[in-house]
């Protein structure tokens, strides 16, 4: 059989181990935009700053030896420009054609680029990828201050780590609060709190209408109508799947690929995994894209094993992040503020935790800030559907654990007789 | 394979499965050094107590371990003799296998320079029986096939 995946990172590697681990014979080509081995996106801002380089080993997902030993083709620095789902064939940016019998979307996403004029001024960054990576590591020396546009994930990394570098940075975010799907307001004020101590200025509810300046960038014009100095500007409002391949394509394309049970698109022949793909969320009931490591990898893998034919369901995922700010780290997952469902929370000092739980006494989120530890317990319960009814009142209890479940249960589970 | 099992009936919450585990993952694996001389290592396994319970849990080897696919660059892989570990060369303390780990068993440690490093049990590779179980005193840990 020939395999072909498009794209190079979390989805696509983890759709070759799995494929590898059962099957020796049938060829898998990968083609990739990017020219180099499968690295770790969420290291990307401290690459910025210098913390990792691209010639240490922890900055990468896999070892150079990879794509060898999984006996892999590469087809780096090649874009894929059509999909000719009929003839299973993907022609390239070179005219190349590949054939497949079946073939993995795993391209990712790209930054989404809000309405905002002056965005092509120089000093403008984006941050998803190496090439952005390098130009604003390149760029540094220009920028004593910055302006961040957006305060999600790699906004608010990126404004700790110039911050802590001296740069005098500015995080300007639309809604009321950084990190706003992951975290409440109680949340999000510990990470408020740090990011101020680290001497970033926070413009919250607000957003960036234009930048202007000559060829550089020098001046932010926000919404309100305040304005702000600066060199240097990093877009961070989100990613956009790369669906457009699969659109033109004539598969079915939501805001993602739109994907089944068993990551298969709207063709037999075509599935798509990570970033791109948009699958079910079980904790919302519907599908959409959730762009995050851990189900890239899951996804990634899941339709590996149905390429092979082996029938095997993905039970849905849901949003989960792991995020270390300063000196504050939080964990959460799944719904993080609602006013439907049963709340339990408490803050301690520094410690503060919430679960969400709805009626029929299953957890559907929670987040917890700094005592984090015990995390993947709640994450196995969302999953599994777990009746929480005779737990959930020790939840708030710092040393939540093992010893607080039911004896009967605690042994099968420990013992691995109940997944 | 072997993985360290949990008869939480015998614990008498006495801890010496964490020293054990502490003196083990040391640099110089002796007692005193290790408590009192070196920078004290985590103790992988945690004793946990709740009145009349107690029981000391640490990683179970899942098959398809849920740390590992949450890894952000392969530091969490399994060796060759079929246990999950860390790299700690590799580890950038980025807390996304706690957020996976259904057991709860992955501790922070945070206090290297730039990076954090998961910590978990690693079921003892210099040795033929895991520290824990040998420093059990009365079989709440023990070590056998699946």
């Amino acid at each position: 059989m020939k395999i072909v995946i498009v794209g190079n990172s979390t989805a696509a590697v983890n759709a070759v181990e799995a494929i590898r681990e059962r099957d020796k014979i049938s060829s898998i080509t990968v083609v990739s935009d990017e020219s180099y081995r499968a690295y770790s996106h969420p290291l990307l801002p401290n690459l910025v700053i210098g913390e990792v380089s691209r010639s240490e080993e922890r900055f990468y997902y896999r070892k150079a030896n990879f794509y060898e030993s999984h006996k892999v083709k590469t087809v780096l620095g090649r874009k894929v420009v059509k999909l000719y789902p009929e003839e299973k064939v993907v022609e390239l940016d070179n005219g190349d054609k590949l054939e497949y019998d079946k073939l993995l979307l795993a391209c990712g996403g790209t930054p989404i680029k809000p309405p905002i004029e002056g965005l092509e001024l120089e000093g403008v960054h984006t941050l998803t990828n190496i090439k952005a990576a390098d130009k604003l590591r390149k760029d540094l020396k220009n920028i004593k201050q910055c302006v961040v546009v957006g305060a999600g994930l790699i906004g608010s990394k990126i404004a700790e780590k110039l911050a802590k570098k001296g740069v005098k940075v500015t995080l300007v975010e639309l809604t009321k609060r950084v990190l706003f799907p992951v975290l409440d307001d109680t949340g999000a004020d510990y990470i408020h709190k740090e990011l101020k101590r680290l001497g970033v200025t926070l413009v919250l509810n607000d957003a960036v209408s234009a930048l202007s300046g000559d060829k550089r960038v020098k001046q932010v014009i926000l919404k309100s109508g305040k304005k702000i100095e600066t060199d240097g500007v990093i877009v961070a409002v989100g990613v956009a799947p790369n669906a457009g391949l699969a659109k033109d394509a004539g598969l079915t394309v939501d805001r993602g690929v739109v994907v089944n049970d068993f990551m298969q698109t709207s063709n037999d022949n075509v599935f798509a995994a990570g970033d791109v793909a948009q699958a079910y969320d079980m904790v919302s009931g519907v599908k959409r894209p959730i762009p995050i490591l851990p189900l890239a990898a899951r996804q990634g893998r899941i339709a590996a094993l149905n390429m092979l034919g082996m029938d095997v369901k993905y039970k849905g995922g849901f949003a989960m992040n792991s995020i270390s700010i300063g000196k504050v780290s939080f964990i959460s997952m799944g719904i993080v503020d609602s006013d439907e469902l049963e709340v339990l929370s408490i803050k301690r000092g520094d410690e503060y935790r919430k679960f969400l739980i709805d009626p029929d006494n299953r957890l559907k989120g929670m987040i917890l800030v700094n005592n984090v530890e015990k995390a993947g317990m709640f994450n196995w319960m969302i999953q599994n559907r777990f009746d929480v009814s005779w737990i959930k009142d020790t939840f708030l209890n710092s040393d939540f654990g093992w010893k607080y479940f039911n004896k009967a249960f605690r042994v099968l589970r420990l013992d691995r007789k109940i997944k | 394979m072997k993985i360290v099992k949990i008869k939480e009936d015998n614990c008498i919450f006495c801890h010496l499965c964490e020293v054990a585990c502490v003196v083990e993952h040391s640099q110089s694996k002796d007692i005193i050094k290790a408590f009192k001389r070196e920078e004290r290592p985590i103790a992988r396994c945690t004793v946990e107590f709740n009145y009349p319970i107690s029981l000391s849990v640490m990683c179970r080897h899942c098959d398809d371990a849920p740390c590992m696919e949450a890894c952000q660059n392969g530091s969490m892989h399994r060796d060759e003799r079929g246990y999950v570990v860390v790299n700690e060369e590799t580890c950038v303390g980025c807390w996304m296998c706690i957020m996976a780990c259904p057991y709860g068993v992955i501790k922070r440690d945070t206090r290297r320079e730039v990076w954090g490093l998961s910590t978990k049990c690693d079921a003892c590779p210099e040795r033929d029986i895991p520290a824990c179980v040998d420093a059990c005193p009365n079989e709440a840990l023990i070590y056998e096939e699946l």
